[in-house]
């Protein structure tokens, strides 16, 4: 009996010990805190959870310290699990609220704000922080409604591209006279083909160029095929460039006689985004009426912060570049009338009848998409699901039917959805469906696909390819699924 | 390890597999730091979030995690906590601390994994003491019994041995006071599919002859015949990482077959688009807004070509046959 007094003792003895250091960690945190050191704050705040691990106030302090640091989404989940220990603890709501605030989400700070004023009314503070969030929230619910466009400056106005040099050591292409030619491009395609790197000088000319030019455009571009023309039209790339060297390879490269309509989802998932972008671009400068481009839903921040480009861009150049396709993403057309009588765009119709080509035409497309409008061009899903998740949901035959009707259309192509096959023909023929990106992310096995179309009769024809292999390439920081080899 | 003989293709080979535990524990780890659920031990055996997961992957971790725990809570209420668990090839699994924040722990909790994989947990458990913490709890006396490679305490074991050395296995399991009376849970997840059919159907049968009332619960491949399914095989094979177990990944039948053979005495798969549309939907909701998948298919293919399988003998008349989704 008495040794297992002792024995539970001891083991007390080391709980309190145990307890008792974390606190004088935590104090230490704290001094480092006061001068400013975060860093080091954070560092013994950690090691102080190590000997502690359910102190909420522990948590909320590193949180605050994340919070002078920008680490947003570390603040957000130590603030969490304070308030997962201590739903009392007044203070975790605060540093949850600041981190949604501080992450954009300002619902969720809203909910947050309000359950410190109900706790504790007569806190001037946290009503005033709460009336703060609340404006924001509304002020952002008011802008979408109003669907306007707030003047940002452009990244153009901040670079010196005259003054930029290439070093002697760069033995890559170059624009030759400040212009894009088909020697550049055939260069340029074979030094992304080796792995290698653009220098950004040139990479920021084609990006300055092509905004100028794309800028230009309406938002619903009308072509004409004559009769002995023809075009290729290409679906989802999504960063598998070996795979568009291979579309060029197979259908031959883009020229006057040989034009092309890529619809979209050209970066994002596969891991040579950059290349198959700028590859893209220098075509669009090289042959501006035969070469034509369509923003996908991947042509926008949310999926490039998500979905890789971002990240790539980052890391094999800079962030103020990746500023610079964000600003030139938003003024790529959202749709292609060919013929007056085929429609493509890269998701979708809307969920709403009556819509004509007319308000298509005048879609002030220069943003980022909002909830409605033109992100159903971009967004939307053929077939079965509804989403509950924000803007994607279906559109029936019906829906084509009736849209194809009103503007006297034949058809249309869309993109958006990985298929099997490569392409997919639903809704009587009416609808179409072409995805150019074969395996997509080294894992579904599926065919890839472009259509032929010619200006004597508007029939598609379509033409499967399969993979081809591509470099190894270690996962960028910001993710792309290709090394992800399942649930292992 | 013996370091003096050569490495042959088979320790490439195992070598492959136990790199394995490092992808699921960081895929884990990603996706507990973006909410999907909640583990707050996981952080002491991976130490950085890591490189950012696609969503699909999350989604299928979380319904991987959230279906095996279903289960596993189910047997352990069931018997009323008068059970064991052994979970083999168990890597940096938490489990173990989780029960035990839920009230909810077996008898005694077993793991068995490769010896390298155990001497890096084991060495975890003994630098960070929010884990050793909870085994001291659990614990009569307060040293715990361990060396590079085998921990004892009263409620948890861990143990080194290869499952396709199954005697080897019950041998050390035995040592440290497995009970072949009590109801045993086994589990494994992504682990008999490295192993070829003959050797997992001794561990599968080894089971069911040694425990007269016991589960097992399986968490692999499925569905292995088709394009994706021979994507997946050739990608691995490219890692050097082998489905030896390919052939019992063909279908839900063949799944649920490799128990019945093995004198299980009822067997049943779901895959885990199946599995998934099964789990609390609130919480399914609530995980589908952490972040936008932009491609359905992509989720869908995947948790199609996986599945939790499982079967039970009743001996004790339990009820086992209530511990389902």
């Amino acid at each position: 009996m008495i040794s297992i007094r002792v024995e539970y003792g001891s083991a007390k003895m080391a709980e309190e010990e145990r307890i008792a250091n974390a606190e004088k960690l935590k104090e230490k945190a704290n001094t480092h805190f006061k001068e400013k050191d975060y860093e080091n704050a954070i560092k013994y705040y950690t090691e102080a959870l190590e000997l502690n691990s359910s102190n909420a106030i522990y948590y909320s302090n590193r949180s605050l310290a994340y919070l002078r640091t920008e680490c947003y989404g570390y603040a957000l989940a130590d603030a969490t699990r304070a308030l997962e220990i201590d739903k009392n603890y007044i203070k975790g709501y605060y540093r949850r609220a600041t981190s949604n605030m501080a992450l954009g989400k300002f619902k969720a700070a809203l909910k947050d704000y309000e359950t410190v004023v109900r706790v504790r009314p007569n806190d001037k503070d946290a009503k005033m922080k709460y009336q703060e969030c609340n404006k924001i929230v509304k002020q952002k619910a008011f802008e979408r409604a109003i669907a306007s466009d707030e003047l940002k400056r452009s990244v153009v106005d901040s670079l010196d591209i005259e003054n930029m040099t290439i070093e002697d050591e760069y033995t890559g292409p170059k624009l030759e006279d400040g212009k894009v030619t088909v020697k550049f491009m055939k260069d340029l395609m074979q030094w992304f083909k080796d792995q290698k790197k653009l220098h950004r000088k040139c990479a920021y000319q084609i990006l300055i160029q092509v905004k100028d030019i794309l800028s230009k455009l309406p938002s619903l571009v009308e072509i004409c095929l004559k009769e002995t023309e023809k075009i290729t039209i290409c679906g989802d790339t999504h960063g598998q460039y070996y795979d568009l060297l291979n579309i060029f390879e197979l259908n031959g490269l883009p020229s006057e006689t040989n034009p092309y309509l890529f619809n979209g989802d050209f970066v994002d998932r596969g891991s040579f985004s950059v290349e198959v972008i700028l590859t893209l671009f220098g075509f669009k400068l090289l042959f501006p009426d035969h070469f034509h481009l369509l923003r996908g839903n991947h042509e926008t921040d949310n999926m490039n912060q998500m979905y890789g480009f971002e990240g790539e861009v980052k890391a094999k150049y800079t962030a103020q570049m990746f500023q610079l396709f964000s600003e030139v993403f938003q003024w790529l057309p959202l749709a292609q009338c060919i013929n007056s009588k085929v429609l493509v765009m890269h998701g979708g119709l809307f969920s709403e009848d009556g819509v004509t080509l007319d308000d298509l035409r005048k879609i002030d497309r220069n943003r980022q998409p909002p909830d409605s409008g033109l992100c159903f061009l971009l967004w939307h899903k053929n077939g079965r699901s509804i989403s509950k998740r924000g803007v994607s949901c279906q559109f029936g035959p019906d829906v084509t039917e009736h849209f194809l009707k009103q503007n006297k259309l034949q058809y249309i192509v869309r993109s958006h959805e990985v298929k099997a096959e490569g392409y997919e023909v639903t809704h009587s023929g009416k609808c179409i469906t072409v995805f150019s990106a074969p395996n997509y992310c080294d894992q579904m096995g599926n065919k890839g696909a472009y259509i032929h179309l010619r200006g004597s009769d508007l029939k598609p024809e379509f033409h499967q390819f399969t993979a081809v292999p591509h470099p190894n390439v270690k996962p960028m920081a910001y993710a792309n699924s290709l090394l992800q080899l399942g649930m292992m | 390890m013996a370091s003096r003989l050569p490495f042959t293709d088979s320790d490439a080979a195992d070598e492959a597999v136990r790199a394995t535990c490092d992808d699921a524990s960081s895929c884990k780890r990603f996706a507990t730091s973006k909410g999907y659920w909640s583990d707050p031990y996981i952080q002491y055996f991976v130490r950085q979030a890591g490189e950012r997961k696609a969503p699909e992957i999350n989604r299928g971790y979380y319904a991987r995690v959230q279906g095996m725990s279903h289960l596993l809570e189910a047997f352990i209420r069931r018997t009323e906590g008068n059970c064991q668990v052994v979970n083999l090839g168990a890597g940096l699994d938490t489990n173990f601390w989780r029960l035990k924040d839920g009230n909810l722990l077996p008898k005694k909790y077993f793991e068995v994994d490769f010896p390298m994989i155990v001497a890096r947990k084991i060495h975890n458990i003994k630098t960070k003491p929010p884990l050793s913490k909870s085994l001291i709890e659990t614990h009569s006396t307060d040293s715990l019994m361990m060396d590079g490679h085998s921990l004892d305490s009263d409620r948890f074991c861990i143990v080194a041995a290869d499952l396709r050395d199954v005697l080897d296995m019950e041998d050390k399991l035995k040592k440290f006071q497995l009970d072949p009376g009590l109801p045993t849970l086994f589990l494994s997840e992504c682990v008999m599919v490295y192993m070829t059919p003959e050797q997992s159907s001794r561990l599968v049968r080894w089971a069911s002859d040694t425990f007269h009332t016991a589960m097992f619960i399986n968490y692999e491949q499925v569905n292995m015949a088709d394009r994706f399914g021979q994507v997946m095989i050739e990608n691995l094979q490219r890692r050097q990482c082998t489905l030896a177990g390919a052939d019992t990944c063909q279908s839900l039948d063949s799944q649920k077959e490799r128990f019945l053979n093995a004198g299980w005495e009822s067997a049943d798969a779901l895959d885990m688009m199946t599995v998934y549309g099964l789990l609390p939907q609130e919480d399914v909701a609530r995980i589908e807004r952490l972040e936008f998948l932009d491609e359905k298919e992509l989720l869908q293919q995947l948790l199609q070509h996986y599945c939790i399988s499982w079967a039970f003998k009743d001996k004790l008349r339990l009820g086992l046959s209530q511990v389902a989704f």
